[in-house]
């Protein structure tokens, strides 16, 4: 019977309740929509990060992250080939991709300038799509002094694809040596900052430049992501197995701007949460106490023919849990119409601090941002109303008998 | 002899209003027994109200002992006298206090739903007191859509519900038509007389003090006068 007063008292002012509901809803949408608009940056941002760039993990020879090598590639990979067909067998394993990294000078004879060199299998590269092309060509398969060059570098060194740079560099044993190499092409990556500097050069190119056999690393891309874990203790097994002195980093411990964002965004959903929590505090505490307060003599009756202090402030306290049901429910309906509407639509983002491209705003309806978008609603709904609760139960029946 | 139902002792009580100190009651001694259909009379500021709710265990006395069936209910704290407020007393207020979002029905139920009763003896005792009052045609309206003394009888039905020892009511006709107030003291007579329960008014209406056995008479937190005669049935 408390439970059907409850639910009768909280259509019983209409225009109070629809207010308080409205709170509700927008306090689940904004928890809905921003939610799933993290979801969805950060499954984008860790995609392209893994699939684009590090990999899901890579595999450095021994010692390779702690010591500082004394020579390029003294740490290197000698033997790639065997690795990478005994990785290749695990069919959870996409493809493997060998790289090496260099940095040196690169000039056009006028004007030389730093860069930053990845060489990469050219067909692996182009299947990893690291890059859009925004002049001449991929980098092609059988031609070994051929680079493409980031936007900004090319601009800086007048270049364009056909013209001829020169890169300097040191060596495996630490002389310095010099090569002619085409530019076919120019891209940009999405990063200011790395296109400034970047070129990507085949793997046997960069190999004949520092005078090597050798590769850095190797990249592991696998079909799942939610199965990186699984598949490195695999690996290890396998290292230890064949008695390679081999080790490995998987995304996570690489993508730092990844953790960054990760770190920003949940700081920001954060703060939204204890916001939505105040506002929907607030204003259902406020509907209660307007409730216990327009209700005192009723307060006062109920206690006279013998309700208990427990049951009145049970009755009130399901009135918050009620309206917090209700807002919970319309709430995340309206978050996922919206969410909806939102993705339905071609609504396009500028492009993020560091990068150059704007994306699509997406939202990601996932459960959980659901399940807590009502669930915060429930909660505060119910936690707010335990005071005007504890007022009503505590209330003298003779002053709320005689109250008008 | 029996004891009687309710004994109060040397009843005095006061409060603060503002900053002024009120003495509502002063040394006020009553017996009332079983079976009663007792007024308590007096011009407003009498008492009669104060006194009504030290009996119905909904405020204390600054000194003095109320009674209540063989229980000292002073010694005891008044949110420990829920379930004695629920099994020995019922209430009519002048202002009927029905829950507006409940129907007739349900609020005549409410009370033998805090008792714990089951569905089919709660039914059967819902209607029967329903009927009983002239209100079983109205089970299902709520109180915005009954007349004054439709609200009244519901009330009365659910003071009677759980079959009390004794029924308390406030100026129980204040709020009605002469016509309706009589046919309600009418009713609580004759819920009296075949029930047997004591029902203790207080009042200021003459109409009231008349139909009642024994007249108490307030003046100023003090007993004035007593008078007793054959109940006018």
């Amino acid at each position: 019977m408390l439970t059907k007063i409850a639910f009768r008292n909280v259509f019983r002012n209409r225009r109070r309740s629809a207010i308080t509901l409205t709170v509700i809803i927008f306090g689940a949408v904004g928890l809905i929509l921003f939610g799933g608009y993290k979801a969805r940056t950060f499954w984008g941002l860790r995609e392209s990060t893994i699939r684009n760039r590090i990999g899901h993990l890579q595999i450095y020879k021994r010692g390779f992250a702690a010591a500082e090598s004394k020579k390029p590639l003294e740490l290197g990979l000698d033997n790639v080939t065997d690795l990478r067909r005994a990785v290749e067998r695990d069919p959870r394993v996409k493809m493997t991709a060998a790289q090496i990294t260099l940095m040196g000078l690169i000039s056009n004879g006028e004007k030389s300038e730093t860069f930053l060199a990845t060489a990469v299998e050219p067909a692996k590269d182009r299947a990893m799509g690291a890059q859009r092309m925004v002049a001449g060509t991929e980098l092609p398969d059988n031609e070994p002094d051929a680079v493409i060059l980031g936007r900004g570098l090319a601009s800086s060194m007048h270049a364009k694809p056909g013209d001829y740079l020169t890169l300097m560099t040191t060596t495996t044993t630490g002389s310095l040596n010099a090569t002619d190499v085409r530019v076919a092409g120019v891209f940009v990556s999405g990063v200011k900052e790395y296109d400034d500097r970047a070129v990507k050069m085949a793997l046997p190119g960069a190999q004949q430049l520092l005078q090597t056999k050798k590769v850095e690393r190797l990249l592991v891309m696998l079909n799942e992501t939610d199965t990186t874990q699984a598949v490195r203790s695999d690996l290890s097994a396998l290292f230890v197995k064949n008695g390679w002195a081999m080790e490995m980093k998987d995304w996570s411990q690489l993508a730092t701007f990844y953790h960054q964002v990760v770190l920003l965004y949940n700081g920001i959903f954060g703060f939204l949460g204890i916001v939505v929590f105040a506002i929907v505090i607030f204003s259902v505490a406020n509907t209660i106490l307007m409730s216990v307060f327009e209700r005192t003599r009723e307060i006062g009756t109920l206690m006279a023919i013998g309700t208990t202090r427990g049951r009145v402030w049970r009755m009130f306290l399901g009135e918050g849990f009620m309206i917090g049901i209700l807002g919970a429910i319309l709430g995340v309906t309206a978050g996922i119409l919206l969410a909806k509407v939102i993705n339905s639509g071609n609504v396009m983002l500028p492009p993020p601090p560091g990068y150059t491209v704007g994306y699509r705003l997406q939202i990601m309806l996932q459960p959980a941002t659901l399940i807590t978008a009502a669930l915060i609603s429930i909660v505060t709904s119910t936690l707010s109303s335990i005071v005007p609760a504890l007022k009503a139960s505590r209330m003298k029946i003779v002053d709320a008998l005689g109250h008008i | 002899m029996s004891k009687p139902l309710i004994r109060l002792t040397d009843i005095s009580k006061s409060y603060k209003l503002g900053a002024v100190h009120v003495r509502a009651l002063n040394d006020v001694d009553i017996d009332i027994d079983r079976g009663e259909f007792l007024a308590l009379a007096g011009p407003s500021g009498s008492g009669k109200t104060t006194l009504l709710n030290l009996i119905g265990c909904i405020d204390k006395p600054t000194t003095g002992r109320v009674v209540l069936d063989g229980v000292d209910v002073t010694a005891v704290p008044l949110h420990r006298l829920a379930a004695t407020r629920r099994d020995t007393l019922g209430f009519i207020f002048q202002t009927f206090n029905l829950i507006p979002v409940l129907t007739a029905y349900e609020n005549v139920e409410y009370p033998l739903l805090l008792q714990g009763l089951g569905r089919r003896e709660r039914d059967a005792r819902v209607r029967r007191w329903l009927d009983h009052v002239g209100i079983g045609a109205q089970a299902k309206q709520r109180p915005d859509q009954l007349s004054g003394g439709q609200r009244q009888r519901v009330a009365i039905a659910r003071a009677m519900v759980v079959e009390p020892k004794l029924v308390l009511a406030d100026e129980p006709t204040a709020n009605l038509d002469s016509e309706t107030a009589g046919r309600i003291l009418e009713l609580l007579g004759k819920l009296n007389a075949e029930t047997q329960t004591t029902f203790v008014f207080a009042t200021h209406d003459p109409a009231v003090m008349s139909r009642a056995a024994r007249c108490v008479r307030l003046r100023d937190g003090q007993l004035a006068a007593e008078e007793t005669r054959a109940l006018v049935a």
